[in-house]
């Protein structure tokens, strides 16, 4: 068998240390052959704050303790995305994780729902989902038990403090052995023959030597990009946003266990709610509006007060044309970048992370693995760009250029064809790999005044009375469920989860 | 008849006619009428459905009525916990079982430990081994009993099927018409009327073409069928003194393959081969294998061998009639513009065409074959890409590459793979996590619960006749 490789990351972001501890725990016996270069000087993008409730199981792997994880990194919980002013202004709804009530027979209740719908006779949808009233309610509580049941079929994210989540991380990779280097890279060694990326050399003149390097240098890209000059398939045609500011502040009120994104005119803004502050950004593109009125938008529409001065962020929307290219695997933002509005970015780290374990080429680069690395990866890509794009393009908005744009978009096939089959009667063609499900395209769609003309025929082969019966019983459990569940706060205290530092106060 | 009522008019009174008829009728409210014509006999073509389903048949047979007491009571339906295939190509013999997911230890796929220590799958396989000692017992849902991973389908006559649908049609709001379609009326691609063997005439909303591999033209409009090869198909039954094992077994020949299906009282054989010259005392049929590229097209939706047709090796022809007819539910036309389902429709089909064929390319694939027509003929001809991903992946390091909504799983490939010899060539090295003498003992107390309990588990025959002693026993108390 030959040397397991020997593995450098470059990068000690939320990217690079997440690829760490996981690879420490996963390959327990590569003790000491795990290196990991970051510069302090250089810094981490410093966002990335909500997460997709894949992160679970990302950190359940690892053995980490959920409590102790929050309590550290002063998480709250998420249970969906509030989006403002997507449709029309003045409208919101909240794109929950679970489905909606439950199935009627063999068929979507989704569909039931809409023959209700039509005939004057359903709540809105939302009073059929369980984290959607206990978010509006700042309620939560852990899904436990039966999922066929009211209350137990739905899914949580965190919302954290990514930098703390870093730390967090690095002092598990750090206890498995995987050696962290302070340093600013300065120059690659390739490989003569075979172009493979050998040395790191570093400003102090230290040099690191590896076999396999994850690039997680962020948007820089230093190894995938800077030096093996992969390209870039740039997704700015439908993702125009190319600019971000993100200012921090005070937190009001109850803790909120959501994120919200709220669309402006340029662009939208985001509003994540941890324990001791509340994140905020607006996410923009420059062809809209200046940098300057951003960031004055921004500062207008805080909700206490601004606690740091403005980050401000420069991208391009879009993916590395290989993500893995030779001995290098690009994971985070050096591997592409799609705008945070559903917080896929640390979810699509993660399914970096996997796949790369899956495919880890421990006897060697081949070719096999690179190729199908990057042909899942791709995948995963596409298919969120779609769902994103959707929150544009599903609207009725037209009162600025932005919106303006999007109304006379041509779209991809694969996402007209859907939007097709659903305004017609409801229908969302299902995928297997990808990771948004038919019930989060439902709550866009919905949510954005996509209200199909028709709903699947077998539906008729009911008395409405006796749907309307079904779904009343739903409803009515949901809402007593809810009733009967905790505020965040008083779950976040009694699971032992909170965070014992103060809130965050602006310096006066 | 309700206001408005919209007409949906199957045509074909086979397996494919019945259980498209049935599962519409049980599915469709009062708006849709629904009328079937046929002549009522089985066509001989049905034979080419196979003789076995996957345990996913489960839910929909018993959706149409085909629930397991009935099967067992009136039709001489039998277990199946797979295919034993024997002699296959390059003299390899495995069954191809049914197995709910692998065990995992240290969190690696089963497999990888196996390619680490050098076993065999086979052995830890408990559908695999209690099907070759001829056992068979329902798996418990105690997930403590080793047995409990097992899954299973039936082994079943299509003519007997057929006939069960049809009792069930009589009784229900299908309206059912004893003659043909003699002549079709189409406008702009539209079916518009259809004239029947006795002069009536049917105006219809949405035509389902159940009328087996014949494919009318005028129906299948507008598709065109793809085909490489025709076989030629003999179908033989003997009555048995005793039920065979919970599992057909298919060897190959040297001019073809054979198939034998053990049902309660006897066995059903189908015998495949190359078409022979024109004889007339020749028995059987010959089918062209292939597909509709649209099986829907217009306002005529093709389902069964009236869309497409793949050989009887593994219970692919009823997975695809299955997934014809659950397609079709879910996608009822709501309107006169059926564009959205249409496009919808033939994706999925296309879809399931494509993956279906996968697997059995797969299975026949093989530099070892016979010299003879049908075995060259059997021979892939065009490198397939998603077919050369999945074997090169799977040699390489035991990587499983699947694509969205495949109809064979993971469990199902692996069993395929490692019976046709395939071994992968390194395996995951996260499966060193457990020490080689973990690993090794893990597997073993696997392999030995299963030669535990099966000496334990009743031979099929018997296991069948107390549970029909006690269904009829129910019906009557
Ligand atoms: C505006 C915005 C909002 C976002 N919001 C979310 C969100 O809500 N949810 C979500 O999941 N994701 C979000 N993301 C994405 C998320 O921030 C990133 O995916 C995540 O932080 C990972 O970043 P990274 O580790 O790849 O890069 P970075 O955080 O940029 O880290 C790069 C690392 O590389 C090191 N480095 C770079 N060059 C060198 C060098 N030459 N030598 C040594 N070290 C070097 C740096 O020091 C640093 O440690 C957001 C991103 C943006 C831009």
């Amino acid at each position: 068998m030959p040397q397991f490789p020997r593995i450098c990351i470059l990068g000690g972001g939320s990217a690079g240390w997440m690829t760490a501890a996981a690879l420490a725990t996963k390959f327990p016996n590569a003790g000491g052959e795990i290196t990991l270069i970051e510069s302090e000087q250089i810094g981490t993008v410093g966002v990335g704050e909500a997460t997709l409730p894949h992160i679970r199981f990302f950190n359940q792997a690892l053995g980490i303790d959920e409590p102790t994880f929050m309590k550290t990194t002063k998480a709250t919980f998420k249970l969906g995305i509030e989006f403002c002013d997507w449709g029309k202004r003045g409208d919101r709804y909240i794109h929950p994780f679970g489905d909606y009530g439950f199935p009627v027979d063999e068929l979507d209740f989704h569909q039931a729902w809409l023959k209700l719908h039509q005939a004057g006779k359903a709540h809105r949808i939302d009073d059929y989902s369980f984290p959607i009233l206990a978010a509006q309610e700042d309620r939560f509580k852990i899904p436990e038990g039966d999922v066929n049941e009211v209350g137990s079929n739905f899914g949580y994210a965190y919302q954290f403090d990514s930098s703390l989540y870093a730390k967090f991380l690095r002092s598990f990779s750090e206890a498995r052995g995987v050696k962290r280097v302070e340093g600013r890279v300065v120059d690659i060694g390739l490989g003569a023959t075979t172009g493979h990326v050998e040395t790191l050399s570093l400003e102090d003149g230290s040099k690191v030597e590896a076999d396999l390097f994850v690039d997680c240098s962020g948007f820089r890209g230093v190894l995938i990009e800077q030096t093996l000059e992969t390209g870039y398939e740039d997704w700015s045609e439908w993702l125009p946003c190319n600019r971000a500011v993100a200012i921090p502040c005070e937190s009001k009120g109850e803790l909120s266990p959501y994120t919200r994104a709220t669309a402006r005119t340029a662009g939208w803004q985001w509003r994540i709610p941890l324990q001791h502050r509340t994140g905020n950004g607006h996410v923009y593109c420059s062809e809209f509006i200046s940098d300057d009125e951003a960031i004055a938008q921004l500062l207008d529409n805080l909700e206490g007060a601004q606690l740091a001065d403005p980050n401000q962020l420069y991208f391009k929307t879009g993916r590395r044309k290989k993500f893995w290219n030779r001995n290098v695997v690009s994971i985070g933002l050096s591997a592409g970048f799609l705008e945070p509005l559903e917080s896929t970015s640390i979810h699509l780290i993660q399914e970096g992370i996997t796949t790369l374990i899956e495919l880890f080429p421990s006897a060697g680069i081949e070719a096999l693995d690179v190729d199908e690395y990057n042909r899942r990866m791709g995948l995963n890509f596409e298919r969120v760009r779609d769902f994103l794009l959707l929150h544009y393009i599903a609207t009725q908005r037209d009162d600025s250029e932005m919106w303006r744009h999007f109304r006379a978009l041509k779209l991809p096939d694969s996402l007209d064809e859907r939007l097709q089959a659903w305004l017609s009667r409801g229908h969302i063609p299902a995928y297997e790999f990808g990771v948004f499900l038919p019930p989060s395209w439902l709550a866009v769609m919905l949510g954005q005044n996509l209200m199909p003309t028709d709903y699947d025929p077998r539906l008729d082969r009911y008395e409405m009375d006796e749907l309307h019966q079904r779904l009343e019983t739903i409803r009515t459990q949901t809402a007593d469920a809810v009733r009967a569940t905790p505020t965040q706060a008083e779950f976040l205290a009694q699971y032992g989860a909170a965070s014992r530092s103060p809130r965050a106060k602006a310096a006066s | 008849m309700v206001a408005s009522q919209k007409t949906l008019v199957v045509i074909g009174r086979g397996l494919a006619g019945n259980l498209a008829a049935l599962a519409l009728s049980n599915s469709l409210g009062p708006s849709w009428r629904i009328v079937q014509v046929g002549q009522p006999s089985t066509p001989p073509e049905d034979s080419f459905y196979g003789n076995v389903t996957a345990p996913t048949a489960y839910n929909f047979l018993r959706s149409v009525g085909l629930d397991e007491p009935r099967l067992l009571r009136r039709s001489s339906t039998a277990f199946s916990l797979g295919t034993h295939f024997k002699n296959w190509l390059g003299g390899a013999s495995w069954m191809q079982c049914h197995h709910s997911p692998f065990a995992t230890p240290a969190g690696a796929p089963l497999h990888h430990q196996l390619t680490r220590l050098g076993l065999d799958l086979e052995p830890l396989l408990v559908s695999a081994q209690v099907a070759l000692a001829g056992r068979f017992a329902h798996p418990p849902s105690d997930p403590g009993s080793v047995l409990s991973r097992a899954e299973y389908g039936y082994q079943f006559d299509p003519m007997e099927w057929a006939c069960l649908l049809d009792q069930s049609l009589q009784s229900s709001p299908v309206e059912i018409v004893e003659c043909g379609v003699s002549e079709v009326e189409t406008q702009a691609g539209n079916i518009t009327a259809l004239t029947l063997e006795n002069g009536d005439t049917l105006t219809a909303t949405l035509v389902i073409d159940a009328n087996g591999p014949s494919r009318r033209e005028s129906l299948c409009s507008g598709g065109a069928f793809t085909t490489k090869r025709t076989v030629h198909a003999q179908a033989n039954q003997t009555s048995t003194p005793q039920t065979g094992p919970a599992c057909q077994s298919v060897e190959a020949s040297a001019q073809g393959w054979v198939s034998t299906a053990f049902l309660q009282d006897r066995a059903l054989g189908l015998n495949v081969s190359a078409v022979r010259g024109n004889n007339a005392e020749q028995q059987g049929f010959n089918i062209a294998l292939g597909q509709l590229d649209a099986a829907w097209n217009g306002n005529c939706v093709a389902i069964g061998h009236a869309a497409a047709v793949v050989e009887p090796l593994t219970p692919a022809p009823m997975m695809l009639l299955q997934r014809d007819i659950e397609r079709l539910l879910g996608l009822i036309p709501t309107g006169v513009n059926m564009e959205v389902e249409r496009r919808e429709y033939n994706r999925q089909y296309r879809d399931d065409i494509a993956h279906i064929s996968l697997f059995l390319t797969t299975l026949v694939k093989s530099d070892d074959v016979p010299d003879s027509v049908y075995w060259r003929d059997a021979q892939p001809t065009e490198p397939d890409e998603k077919l050369q991903r999945k074997l090169a992946q799977f040699e390489h390091r035991g990587l499983l590459v699947s694509y969205d909504l495949e109809p064979f799983n993971d469990e199902d490939w692996t069993i395929l793979h490692w019976g046709k010899g395939l071994r992968p060539r390194q395996y995951d090295r996260t499966a060193d996590a457990m020490s080689q003498v973990d690993a090794t003992q893990t597997l073993a107390s696997i392999r030995q619960s299963i030669e535990q309990i099966t000496p334990r588990i009743p031979p099929h025959g018997l296991y069948v006749a107390k549970l029909k002693d006690y269904l009829e026993r129910q019906a009557h108390g």
